[in-house]
């Protein structure tokens, strides 16, 4: 387990909140750069993913501000114009999906045997949900998945 | 001259940014994760996964079955290439012309990734001469019009070649001196 301290806790919180919210942007811009049949299906999946991070974006500023901190994401997005097709879409997206599930694994490695029951629990739920979504993306591109990895 | 080609450049701001990373890390802890990477440039593990995608797909990036990245040779090469062009400016820039050297840092970042690998050797030599004015070896000698031949002929046959990362290698360290003499004081 890494060494557990509040200040610790905020900055990989931080860490979450920036990856979270700049999944968001990023599935937002998939969105319009998508072409081909496939792109209303692709749009919709892409349109939920960004709800979904938005909402945990927010779960974790609340958490931020458990601990009595503020949440000051570093964002730092650079985004491409290229059009891409729907597969193209998901496979960066299983990308960023990916990230944010290893930085909540690390948060979990963090927080755990900590004595903060709270941030514990917190962070295993994230590791669950984000398991689902990279299992979710690699069953649409067709990957075998198992688990969490 | 045609500006617009600039941004054809083969390698852009961020992926040279997240090649000397890769270098450096490998250098400095033998690995190289995503994790580091994404600290080491103070931005996300998301942003480092995106970049590193187009990188990868350019055989540039290599990552094995523990997600450890590498460098291809010619990864390497590019990276070599970028960390000597850096600090061949920022030394010309805060030796040459006497800039700060936090403003000599950031400007030569700025032109890394963009000056050509001629113009690069003839910084270097430029600087060498300025640097080392009374050593006149021949070997030395040698050396410096051999380059600066090949230069006239508008030819660099591999950046950087041996002799220009020994002169970034000598003002590195010099410039770590000073800044460590600085922190002294």
């Amino acid at each position: 387990m890494s060494e557990y301290s509040r200040e610790v806790a905020l900055s990989r919180l931080n860490e979450l909140l920036a990856e979270e919210l700049e999944a968001s942007i990023r599935y937002l811009h998939l969105g319009t750069l998508v072409q081909g049949i496939d792109r209303l299906v692709i749009q919709k999946v892409l349109q939920e993913n960004h709800e979904e991070t938005v909402e945990h974006a927010q779960q974790v500023s609340e958490k931020i501000l458990q601990v009595g901190g503020t949440p000051q994401p570093k964002i730092n997005l650079e985004l491409t114009g290229e059009k891409c097709t729907g597969i193209e879409a998901l496979q960066t997206a299983l990308l960023f999906e990916q990230a944010a599930l290893d930085a909540y694994k690390e948060f979990l490695e963090v927080v755990e045997g900590s004595g903060d029951v709270v941030l514990e629990e917190f962070a295993r739920q994230q590791v669950a949900l984000e398991s689902e979504h990279v299992s979710e993306l690699r069953m649409l591109l067709g990957e075998n998945t198992v688990g969490s990895e | 001259m045609d500006w617009r080609e600039f941004d054809q450049n083969p390698v852009s701001h961020s992926a040279a940014h997240h090649l000397t990373a890769i270098q450096q890390l490998l250098e400095d802890q033998g690995y190289a994760r995503v994790s580091d990477v994404a600290r080491k440039l103070g931005i996300t593990r998301g942003s480092v996964s995106v970049s590193l995608k187009g990188l990868r797909q350019r055989g540039l990036v290599v990552e094995d079955q523990h997600k450890h990245l590498g460098l291809s040779d010619e990864g390497q090469r590019i990276a070599r290439g970028i960390h000597t062009k850096r600090v061949l400016f920022q030394a010309f820039l805060e030796k040459s012309l006497g800039l700060p050297a936090d403003l000599a840092e950031m400007d030569a970042c700025k032109i890394e990734h963009l000056v050509s690998d001629l113009t690069a050797e003839a910084l270097a030599i430029y600087i060498d001469r300025r640097e080392d004015a009374s050593d006149s070896s021949s070997d030395r000698e040698q050396q410096v019009n051999a380059l600066e031949d090949s230069i006239r002929e508008g030819r660099v046959e591999a950046f950087p070649g041996k002799e220009i990362e020994t002169i970034s290698e000598r003002l590195q360290s010099s410039s770590e001196e000073q800044s460590k003499d600085k922190d002294d004081e």
